[in-house]
């Protein structure tokens, strides 16, 4: 499995200097990101460091992505990469985020802290339970988009519906777990 | 409003066309709302898939599936559940050269704990992960290219009923040829009990994909001579 299209697109943009491109490629997948690398580390501070290191290495290496592989898992090879070169390191030395900064250094944008996603981690349960009252139609579109990462048009084949029904579902339960969160207090951060 | 939000939650799946999202990567440039929304998407995103991860090892569904519709494949599939949640990528051969590659940025030492070896492999080798896993489910060889004789090894036969099965009267072995790399520029090899899963990219852009109670002490020369005769 490749490159989907819309991370091409996305990517391509990268590559032809779009900034807001690749603040949308942090924005999709540092969540994602954030999660596998707390879980390898076992530690917020060093996942959210190696986080930031990992997508200014992402914006320093894009012109060599190739489309073989899905995007995350790229972007995660990385990230696990310098995990382990961090790792590796911190028996010699400590050191810092600017020590790998270079000449093509690029900001990389922060909206929620790795605190607050502990907070999402600890009601990880609480919105799975929620997601289950969701309606049966929304609730499938949505699974069959995250957990199974179906397209939109399998989605429509196997549900038998058009694609623009099954963007509504989907965007509808994103809308109500975002409704649900901000109820819950969840991720007001 | 929330045209503008299901527009984002399309360019969040990448389902929108390439104007579509240049435009509504301008509309995001200059919405902080809409930024924050869309990485709130991303957040339910992590969410749900590491809670997916956690409680429902697809693998588990896929064995129940396999046993019904193929008996012999059930214990490829209890491999694959033994491969998803601790596999070892013991090291893997340069296309080239054929010397062990300790270095690679993916050999996992059996030193991490399940947990993380299970973290990375679900998510760095994930496509690799579905090819094995879609290989074993699709049962027969009917989606399988025809391997080429002179790849298989020395006293193995082909099986009357299956045009992709081998065995020497101890082991088994399968093939599966298609028209796809995964980004695999080496040989790999994995190792889950007692069967062995072997990918090997060609340079004609397939990837052959064998897989069977074969050791390396056997699958060794048969990979060797199936690049020596390329």
């Amino acid at each position: 499995m490749g490159v989907s299209k819309g991370d091409e697109v996305l990517v391509n943009e990268i590559k032809a200097g779009n900034t807001m491109a690749f603040e949308a490629m942090v924005l999709k997948y540092q969540p994602k990101l954030m999660s596998s690398l707390i879980a390898y580390t076992k530690s917020p501070d060093q996942a959210e460091e190696l986080c930031q290191k990992t997508f200014i290495r992402v914006w320093q290496k894009i012109d060599s992505f190739r489309g073989d592989s899905a995007l995350f898992s790229w972007i995660y090879r990385i990230g696990i990469n310098m995990a382990k070169n961090d790792f590796a390191s911190s028996f010699s030395k400590s050191s810092k985020i600017t020590d790998s900064l270079d000449q093509n250094e690029h900001d990389v944008p922060q909206y929620l802290s790795p605190e607050t996603e502990l907070i999402a981690m600890e009601s990880e349960n609480k919105i799975m339970e929620f997601i289950q009252t969701l309606d049966t139609e929304i609730k499938t579109a949505f699974t069959l988009r995250e957990i199974d990462g179906r397209t939109y048009d399998e989605i429509a084949q196997i549900l038998q519906c058009p694609i623009g029904t099954v963007r509504s579902r989907i965007f509808r339960a994103r809308q109500l777990i975002l409704e649900f969160m901000n109820q819950e207090n969840i991720l007001n951060g | 409003m929330d045209k503008d939000l299901e527009k984002l939650s399309a360019l969040y799946d990448g389902e929108l066309s390439s104007k579509e999202i240049q435009e509504s990567l301008a509309e995001m440039n200059a919405d902080a709302s809409l930024k924050e929304t869309f990485h709130k998407f991303g957040l339910i995103s992590a969410l749900v898939q590491r809670h997916s991860e956690q409680k429902t090892p697809k693998v588990l569904f896929l064995k129940d599936y396999l046993s019904k519709i193929n008996p012999l494949m059930s214990n490829f599939v209890t491999a694959a559940a033994t491969v998803m949640i601790t596999l070892i990528i013991l090291y893997q051969f340069d296309e080239d050269r054929f010397q062990v590659d300790r270095d690679s940025s993916l050999q996992l030492s059996s030193a991490l704990s399940s947990d993380q070896a299970k973290n990375q492999l679900l998510n760095a080798d994930q496509n690799i992960m579905e090819h094995m896993i879609h290989i074993m489910q699709s049962n027969q060889s009917h989606n399988s290219q025809q391997v080429s004789k002179n790849w298989i090894p020395v006293g193995f036969s082909v099986n009357p009923n299956n045009p992709n099965q081998y065995s020497n009267g101890r082991n088994n072995l399968f093939f599966h040829l298609e028209n796809k790399q995964l980004g695999i520029k080496k040989v790999k090899y994995f190792k889950a009990n007692n069967n062995w899963i072997y990918l090997i990219p060609l340079q004609d852009g397939r990837l052959l994909t064998a897989y069977g109670d074969v050791p390396p002490s056997v699958a060794d020369p048969m990979i060797q001579s199936i690049y020596q005769r390329k």
